[in-house]
């Protein structure tokens, strides 16, 4: 209902009237309000710090947006925000892969593997390596989802668990097996020449940083985006996420839903990983997937846009944009980069609280009068409590 | 009952209780409340009636402050009050007891009712005094409630009975009570009318807002009738009857006594053979217990019963949402489920011709956020014209098809993009029954069609049900309604502790046969040890009424015509020829055996006793 890309919405209003109409939402929207009120509390938290709140926001957005910072924010936007989408799926029909740093790290792993002993010229061998990364991805977070569906593990349990032998066992390949030799630095060999994705040139044909990975995470991002709105696959996705009983009644066979969303999570995560081992500094070094903590944004992303395939991918943006403009902040205005990772733990509070109140506060469970259905769902959108982003795009976009 | 005068009672000098002077509630598009008045006397049942959006809930939020409105004012005994929470009405002698209870499952009766203003001694919890005040209250009003019984524990019933307790806890002068019956059975219904009754007999004002005619006869005294947030009458209740007030309601004549040409039963659509399932713990006797039973096309086989005896374990087991622990289901020939197990798919069984109306209409039956095509399209999304190459979902045709729904079964929506939870209930289950028909599946299982639904929808979808018998399709309805289940069956079974203890034909199921079977048959059966497995029943009595589904019935066809304490021996008969093998098949009747055959006694009561063991 709140997608953008819902076949029914709007259906028999003229165009003007529904961008009017999607305009207002957007404005009103539970995530416009929580990003406007997190700035804003930012803002006052600065400013009592003796910081100059406007003069750190200018720099945020000059050091994410710049032109020399615009290569950053890509760049980091391929880990946010191929986890943000890889963590979308399976919480799209209201399943919770916490695993993503397990399948991200052994997604890295595999494609490290690959890369430093594939006895194939280094196109396959990079071929072979995302590959690799895809499918060790995917078979971790799947024993998640078997765990739940054959043995009765919540999922929760079972992938959050299962993330830590995974992170554990990469650490100590990184450190002992694949350790570079006489290195101080727990890292494994740089991959051999050529086994690394290509950069996008910048005009001077200097690197910019930016590896292709960004068009398979791009890719990954739209195939979700066109399966979620318009396959019968997806239908019974989003109808899962809207009512687990009611598909279940409906015949949506749950554990197969559930190994299938949890694969293709798995699969995405482990494609992060390959795409981070790929690019530079071409090896994988323990700690550089886990410690930014990709996985806990990506999944803030994926919440704050209710799993929406584009708003996630904007919100994962938006927090790569945040984290790369917090270290431009701290070297420009010496406030500390953290206030960006507050920034987006506000949002997230806000968002809890404006619709937890609308759910609770400000109309009792059962609503106070029945208003025939056409004012009732116009006065709806906004404080629609089961979703919490409805129309991230916008509001996203907007900003 | 006697029931002492409430101490404080002020004589009825003419001043009401509660008065609503030209309330104006205005919502975005709407007015909920169009200059409403109302007066309520003290010591008096006053009914607020009308469908649902007419306005009655608003007008309750108005007084009890949850809504404050554009104009009008509120008086109790005289004296303006503008309440802003409910908490001043509560402060004022006002009380409401909610559809949905607000009570802690984990907690006692006791520390329910008084939570949040405890007795206390020495800045402590005084149990013994909560527990004393309470006890007495369920004795002054003869509420039947243990105030030591865990509430979880107890059926709906008396876990309303506890909100009502909390009210008088808290000496609420005023009862509101919101279609407090829309959750019971109708044994429990009937309780509760009788408490209302001694409330008010005691000097309390109960103010009943329902949609119930049957209910506004039996209990009030005055009845308020809205429509679309206008006052359309105001009535006694001695001096009226139910065309009037469905009149008032609807603004039509309503048909409320309409019967239905029987079915022609034709092949068997839906044969269940020893069907078993397993209780909620181990150990704990099975929810359903070795039911056979059939279905034919051109029929509809009415399961009455009070809830909880095992008819949502049945309907779940049948739908494949409930593994069994024994027993045979063939849905139109296919078979589903054999020797216990998980037995087919949901969607096996639906492909092999099941269709299935839930009873939970909010969780199961639909999604509530999600837009009503998409709730009415989910079943059809895998085949054309939904679903086009590749597995792509083609959405003109979902459009269309929502179209096509709600057009042929009046459903009142804007279009399909509205959430189906905006929706009324009557239109919500409309549309729920409508994607479920468009299945044109041989089976048809429909449990409470019509709960919380306005009476204008119910004769709609009573209808439709037999629209779809009579298009050669069969059905089997489970309601607690029974005169739902009297009005629409063909056949009618009653379940009691997971077992079908009778099986009327249409002319010998009337009310006071069916009411006693409910109640688990008769009070000259002493109670006893139930029988410990459920395994020798099956070979006896599952074989011995597989032939003709009817045939037990016809041994007790001379119900009609006798009085009451025969028709309860032929009931008896019925269920004891449905079970021949167990000559000592105990209804637990302990309650009905202490009450002298009332239907609505204790037995609701004592269930939770046996059950959950924690009663001192």
């Amino acid at each position: 209902m709140t997608d953008l890309t819902d076949p029914t919405r709007d259906g028999g209003r003229s165009p003007l009237a529904a961008a009017a109409g999607i305009a207002r939402r957007a404005v009103v929207s539970p995530v416009t309000v929580s990003i406007a009120a997190a700035l804003l509390l930012g803002a006052v938290i600065l400013a009592a710090t003796g910081a100059a709140p406007l003069t750190a926001y200018q720099a945020i957005l000059d050091s994410a947006f710049g032109s020399d910072g615009i290569s950053d924010t890509l760049t980091k936007s391929i880990p946010i925000v191929g986890m943000a989408v890889a963590l979308a799926i399976p919480l799209r029909a209201g399943l919770v892969n916490l695993g993503g740093d397990g399948q991200l790290v052994l997604g890295a792993l595999a494609a490290a593997a690959v890369g430093l002993y594939s006895p194939f010229p280094a196109p396959v061998t990079v071929v072979c390596a995302l590959l690799a990364g895809v499918v060790a991805g995917a078979l971790w977070a799947a024993l998640a989802a078997v765990l739940e569906t054959v043995c009765g593990v919540p999922l929760l349990v079972s992938s959050l668990l299962l993330s830590y032998p995974a992170v554990s066992f990469v650490s100590y390949m990184v450190r002992f097996p694949l350790l570079q030799k006489g290195s101080g630095i727990p890292q494994s060999e740089r991959l051999p020449d050529g086994v690394r994705l290509p950069e996008f040139a910048a005009d001077g044909g200097l690197g910019t940083g930016v590896s292709i990975g960004i068009l398979l995470i791009a890719a990954a991002a739209a195939v979700f985006a066109f399966v979620e709105a318009r396959t019968a696959a997806g239908f019974e996705l989003r109808m899962t996420g809207r009512g687990p009983r009611f598909a279940a009644y409906a015949g949506v066979d749950r554990p197969r839903l559930t190994l299938r969303l949890m694969s293709a999570s798995g699969g995405l995560a482990g494609l992060v990983g390959a795409i981070v081992v790929l690019g530079f500094p071409y090896r994988l070094t323990d700690g550089a997937l886990t410690t930014p903590g990709y996985t806990w944004t990506g999944l803030l992303a994926a919440l704050l846009a209710a799993a929406s395939p584009i708003g996630t991918v904007l919100a994962g943006f938006f927090f790569a944009a945040l984290t790369v403009g917090g270290f431009g902040m701290e070297q420009e205005t010496a406030v500390p980069q953290q206030l960006t990772q507050v920034l987006q733990a506000l949002i997230i509070l806000f968002l809890a609280v404006r619709t937890g109140v609308f759910a609770k506060g400000g109309r009792f469970r059962r609503r106070p009068a029945a208003p025939p259905p056409p004012t009732a769902t116009a006065e709806d959108p906004a404080g629609d409590p089961a979703d919490p982003a409805a129309d991230p795009a916008p509001a996203l976009g907007g900003r | 009952m006697p029931h002492p005068q409430y101490p404080d009672t002020p004589a009825s000098d003419g001043v009401p209780e509660v008065e609503l002077r030209g309330v104006v509630k205005r919502f975005p598009g709407v007015l909920a409340c169009d200059h409403v008045d109302l007066a309520v006397a003290t010591g008096e049942v006053h009914a607020l009636m009308g469908e649902n959006g007419a306005g009655k809930s608003t007008l309750m939020s108005v007084l009890y402050g949850l809504q404050r409105p554009d104009a009008g004012t509120v008086l109790l005994r005289g004296t303006p009050h503008a309440f802003t929470s409910p908490l001043q009405a509560i402060d004022a002698g006002l009380g409401m007891v909610h559809q949905g209870f607000k009570l802690f499952p984990s907690l006692t009766v006791t520390e329910n009712v008084v939570y949040g203003s405890e007795p206390r001694r020495r800045g402590l919890v005084d149990r013994a005094a909560a527990r004393a005040r309470v006890a007495e209250l369920v004795e002054r009003h003869s509420l039947h409630v243990p105030p030591d019984a865990r509430v979880g524990d107890l059926p709906v019933g008396v876990q309303q009975r506890v909100e009502i307790l909390k009210l008088l806890y808290r000496d609420a002068r005023v009862l509101i009570l919101d279609e407090p019956t829309a959750v019971l059975t109708p044994a429990e219904a009937d309780r509760l009318l009788d408490v209302v009754r001694g409330l008010a007999a005691a000097g309390r004002t109960v103010l009943l807002v329902t949609h119930k005619l049957h209910e506004v006869m039996a209990v009030s005294d005055r009845v308020t009738v809205l429509r679309d947030g206008r006052v359309t009458a105001r009535l006694d209740t001695a001096a009226t009857d139910p065309a009037a007030i469905a009149e008032a309601m609807t603004g039509r004549a309503v048909d409320l006594d309409r019967t239905h040409p029987a079915g022609r039963p034709a092949a068997t659509v839906l044969d269940v053979t020893g069907l078993t399932v397993a209780g909620p713990t181990r150990g704990a006797k099975p929810a359903v217990d070795d039911i056979t039973l059939r279905v034919h096309a051109g029929e509809i086989v009415g399961i009455a019963g009070v809830a909880g005896n095992g008819q949502t374990e049945l309907v779940e087991a049948l739908a494949g949402l409930r593994p069994t622990a024994a027993g045979r289901v063939a849905v139109a020939g296919t078979e589903v489920a054999s020797g216990g197990g998980k037995g087919a798919s949901v969607a096996h069984r639906r492909r092999a011709g099941l269709a299935y109306v839930p009873e939970d209409r909010a969780e199961v039956g639909a999604a509530r956020t999600a837009p009503l095509a998409d709730n009415l399209a989910l079943g059809f999304h895998r085949r054309a014209p939904l679903a086009g190459r590749g597995g792509l979902l083609r959405r003109a045709a979902l459009r269309a098809h929502a179209a096509a729904v709600i057009e042929r079964f009046g459903v009142k929506a804007a279009s399909g993009a509205v959430p189906i939870g905006t929706l009324s209930g009557g239109n919500q289950q409309k549309a729920i029954l409508g994607r479920e028909i468009t299945h044109d599946a041989p089976l048809l299982i429909v449990e409470q069609p019509t709960r919380g639904v306005d009476i204008g929808s119910i004769e709609n979808i009573h209808a439709r049900l037999v629209e779809y018998r009579d298009a050669g399709h069969g059905v089997l309805l489970v309601s607690a309604e029974l005169s739902e289940v009297l009005a629409l069956s063909d056949r009618v079974l009653v379940m009691y502790e997971g077992r079908v203890v009778a099986d009327l034909p249409r002319g010998q199921a009337d009310a006071a046969t069916v009411g006693l079977a409910m109640a688990g048959g008769t009070a000259d059966v002493p109670a006893q040890t139930r029988r410990a497995t459920p395994t020798d029943a099956r070979s006896g009595a599952g074989p011995a009424d597989g032939g003709e589904a009817a045939a037990p019935a016809q041994a007790s066809a001379d119900t009609d015509g006798t009085d009451g304490t025969d028709s309860t021996d032929s009931t008896q008969e019925s269920a004891g020829t449905q079970h021949a093998s167990t000559p000592a098949d105990a209804h637990s009747a302990a309650g009905l055996a202490g009450d002298g055959g009332a239907a609505s006694g204790a037995s609701p009561l004592s269930r939770p006793i046996d059950r959950g063991g924690d009663h001192d």
